[in-house]
């Protein structure tokens, strides 16, 4: 009789001791709630990712959503038709030659993935990249990498692109891509930056550099759209070969 | 102690194999297999990164569902046997409530953790199929899961014994879940609370189980293993949840 007096409070004891110990252990690393910008209906979907403990899955998520809305072409304000892609190879439509276009979005939305999660590094570079040489606006592509690096200081790829984007602001191509280099064989540099860098060393004259980043393209990317253009650039280059002595 | 210990058994494997039995958990297994298959084309759409789309999808829909099986098996173990009058039978014999308890938890436990383990099965196949090794971390994440899974369950059997019905139980449980996510962000308005609002913040700090800390499979950064500290919270508020539904049946009349 007397035990069973004592189970409530025993209980309790047991409750308390583990809310005790789990004081004990530190927060999550993640940014706070109030660092959560809703970008357009996203309100009810960071409620999700808070609820159900998965910011990493609804961070996957945006940054689908993220490329689909980069995929979908602006209406141009001139009532131009939207241009093709061409060379360096953009599987998106843009209306632009290379992903070119205002996107208004983009940096909110890439600023959301990432505040759902800063340690998504390829979103992050995706981001970073597409703003910097598609977009030509390095500061959001600056303010993209900073807020990652914030909370990830060890991410030496993110360094390199910032080191790439001050670069490309002085309009130096060799240095640019010097600085993409060591980042290219990482699994998880987005195809969009090697394209990048194979395109800045095909235009400095660096053309083994720039097939050796085509041809691991055409051997690892997912993106067909890529892949394609990877082979035929790595065609172009073969036969330009072919005809220089 | 060796007949205490066949007993635990006995009622353990008769809960646990009562739940594989189930017709729903076959349902569950199937709507988990749909479910993670129909994560591919999420994982399609990220193109580039599709194997951590394909990852990340798979063990949030693996644990979800095992938290769907695993809340109805607990709000309704007691319940069902009440009004079969199993229960009756069971303790007309000298069984000891709280081996009956236990083993009762036991068994919900084992059905959890073979869902986890079958899911799992299905999910690393399907990765392979989609040419992806397994993914980093990947046996913390479902430790973790089954962690979360295992207070969760143990509160959902102690709500249970004093809900009106299994529905409240889970709509109770439930509640406490998504509670227990939110204990970072409690703790970080607590932080930035004053006065009493902070004092109550803080208190309940305590009272809610912080199932963050066990979210390996949502861990940031290359923090996903598990400290072995983590274990301390998690088998102290499964142990409370046991206490409190023993206090709770030996105060009802079988």
């Amino acid at each position: 009789m007397r035990a069973g007096r004592l189970l409530p409070l025993a209980a309790l004891l047991a409750w308390l001791a583990g809310g005790l110990a789990a004081a004990s252990l530190g927060g999550s690393g993640y940014p706070p709630p109030s660092a959560l910008r809703s970008t357009a209906a996203s309100a009810s979907w960071d409620m999700g990712a808070l609820a159900f403990g998965a910011r990493r899955l609804f961070a996957d998520l945006w940054f689908v959503r993220l490329m689909q809305y980069y995929g979908t072409p602006e209406i141009p304000e001139d009532g131009h038709d939207e241009a093709s892609c061409a060379e360096p190879g953009h599987h998106h439509h843009h209306y632009g030659l290379n992903g070119e276009g205002r996107y208004p979005l983009f940096l909110p939305i890439s600023l959301h993935v990432l505040q759902l999660d800063p340690y998504f590094g390829a979103a992050a570079l995706y981001s970073a990249g597409s703003l910097a040489f598609n977009m030509n606006r390095p500061a959001d592509a600056e303010a993209v990498l900073r807020f990652a690096l914030a909370y990830d200081q060890r991410a030496w790829k993110h360094l390199n692109l910032l080191a790439a984007i001050g670069y490309s602001r002085s309009g130096d191509p060799a240095a640019v891509a010097a600085a993409l280099a060591p980042m290219l064989k990482d699994p998880d540099c987005p195809v969009m930056l090697k394209q990048q860098a194979a395109f800045l060393n095909k235009r400095i004259g660096n053309y083994a550099a720039a097939a050796a980043i085509y041809a691991d393209i055409a051997a690892t990317s997912r993106d067909q759209a890529y892949v394609a253009n990877a082979r035929r650039e790595l065609q172009k280059l073969a036969s330009a070969a072919g005809g220089r002595p | 102690m060796m007949r205490r210990l066949s007993l635990l058994r006995a009622v353990a494997l008769d809960s646990f194999l009562s739940g594989t039995r189930d017709k729903l958990f076959t349902l569950f297994s199937v709507f988990a297999f749909t479910a993670v298959y129909a994560s591919v084309l999420a994982g399609v759409m990220a193109v580039d990164q599709e194997a951590r789309v394909l990852s990340d999808m798979g063990l949030a829909l693996m644990e979800l569902t095992a938290l769907a099986y695993a809340l109805f098996s607990a709000s309704t173990a007691l319940l069902r046997e009440a009004e079969t009058k199993t229960i009756y039978l069971v303790f007309s014999r000298p069984v000891p409530r709280g081996l009956y308890l236990a083993g009762k938890l036991g068994g919900s436990l084992l059905t959890s953790a073979l869902m986890l383990a079958v899911m799992a099965a299905m999910h690393l196949l399907l990765l392979r199929l989609r040419g992806f090794g397994v993914p980093d971390c990947y046996g913390w994440a479902l430790a973790g899961s089954f962690l979360k899974l295992a207070v969760i369950t143990s509160f959902a059997l102690f709500v249970s014994l004093f809900s009106t019905s299994a529905v409240s139980t889970l709509v109770i449980s439930g509640i406490m879940w998504t509670l227990g996510h939110f204990a970072p962000e409690a703790r970080f308005l607590a932080e930035k609370a004053e006065g009493l609002r902070a004092a109550a913040l803080k208190t309940a700090l305590f009272l809610v189980p912080n199932l963050q800390l066990l979210n390996a499979r949502d861990a940031s950064g290359s923090a996903c293993a598990l400290p072995a500290a983590a274990l301390v919270p998690a088998v102290c508020w499964v142990l409370a949840c046991y206490l409190g539904a023993l206090w709770l049946l030996r105060r009802k009349e079988f």
